[in-house]
């Protein structure tokens, strides 16, 4: 019987050790992502991803820009009721420094997601997302999820599962209303080239 | 005594799995449930029924989704365990259920075909009449893409094993 309790005593210290590691171990590994739950004021990881035409794109050539990262799949069917709307909120705000950015989370060749986002009227970039940038975004499962950054590169909220409209239009407004002491924002990145030629090129 | 150490031990897996998740959501599953020894004699084919539960308030598509952008549910097993001229024991077919033309609150005018909550694939197994008397476990594998009402998560496979046991004529 005393033999017992102790048995028992040892399995929930074994398992507590785990549990602390565990934890322990995923805040060392973690200390450049984004943990789940409240991700606001937290500086989003940068990163660099290759474009649909091509072109390797970093979140840093947007500083100065509020931007709108979107985490969508083409098997996706809430994703495809949201880009719509960022087609048109880009249009909207395009001008007062919004940028949006797709990252697509498809196994498939970029040449479908093209196609697809093409079929879609998507006017801003769409990136080939990795699993790396998944997990530095703390492992992006649940599709769409999108991240709101500031002009400083703040996440100012985050959106998992498709919201309303007017909640993405909400989170836009906050992350345009941040301002970047010492970075005009009437210049123009070649970021800013490129995201422009996009928008208007389609 | 193990019961309390059993408990213990689902608990922690319990709470470790829930703090790794997103706050508010769950990662969908589908179970499989056991199928007994499927018997057959050398030279018979028979129907075996593969009973997958979809957990609540998630739908994976259909075998024939009716997008071909969609990730169609299948039922997958290596081509060595596919019932071929040469081979002893194997699956020779899958037949796959119909399915539900639904649609849901992030496209109301959109029709999927979904299957949810209950369904069963029927593999059909076969043994050659010059079988030799014994046991073939197949082991192969489903292969789904589940979405909620909001969210759509990313494709994911869940091992499907039974055994075929070959019996004396």
């Amino acid at each position: 019987m005393k033999r017992n309790g102790l048995v028992f005593i040892a399995l929930c210290v074994i398992i507590i050790g785990m549990v602390v590691s565990g934890k322990y171990l995923n805040r060392v590994r973690g200390r450049n992502r984004v943990v789940a739950g409240d991700v606001r004021g937290k500086v989003a990881p940068d990163f660099e991803l290759t474009s649909l035409d091509g072109k390797r794109v970093k979140l840093s050539d947007y500083r100065g820009k509020a931007v709108l990262l979107n985490f969508w799949a083409t098997w996706c069917s809430p994703c495809k009721v949201e880009m719509p709307w960022f087609v048109d909120l880009q249009k909207k705000y395009g001008n007062d420094g919004l940028v949006v950015l797709g990252v697509a989370m498809d196994d498939s060749d970029s040449a479908k997601i093209a196609q697809f986002a093409s079929e879609m009227g998507v006017n801003y970039p769409v990136l080939l997302g990795t699993d790396k940038v998944s997990e530095e975004y703390g492992n992006v499962e649940f599709l769409p999820t999108s991240f709101y950054i500031d002009r400083e590169g703040k996440f100012v909220g985050k959106g998992v599962g498709l919201l309303a409209r007017s909640e993405i239009e909400g989170n836009i407004q906050k992350a345009l209303a941040s301002h970047v002491v010492g970075l005009s924002e009437a210049a123009e990145s070649p970021a800013d080239k490129a995201a422009g030629q996009q928008v208007t090129a389609q | 005594m193990i019961r309390r150490c059993a408990f213990v031990v689902l608990a922690a897996m319990l709470a470790l799995s829930l703090s790794a998740q997103e706050p508010g959501r769950v990662v969908p599953s589908i179970k499989f449930a056991p199928v007994g020894r499927v018997q057959l004699k050398p030279g018979e084919s028979k129907n075996v029924e593969l009973d997958f539960r979809i957990a609540n308030e998630f739908h994976v598509n259909s075998h024939k989704p009716h997008s071909e952008l969609l990730i169609p549910t299948s039922l997958n097993i290596p081509v060595s365990q596919m019932f071929k001229a040469k081979t002893s024991v194997g699956v020779a077919s899958v037949q796959y259920p119909a399915g539900e033309d639904m649609s849901f609150p992030f496209a109301p005018d959109e029709k999927l075909s979904v299957y949810s909550g209950d369904f069963s694939i029927t593999a059909v197994v076969k043994a050659s009449p010059e079988a030799t008397v014994g046991d073939y476990p197949i082991s192969g594998e489903l292969r789904f893409q589940a979405c909620d009402r909001s969210a759509c998560y990313p494709p994911r496979a869940i091992p499907v094993k039974f055994t075929v046991s070959v019996t004396g004529k």
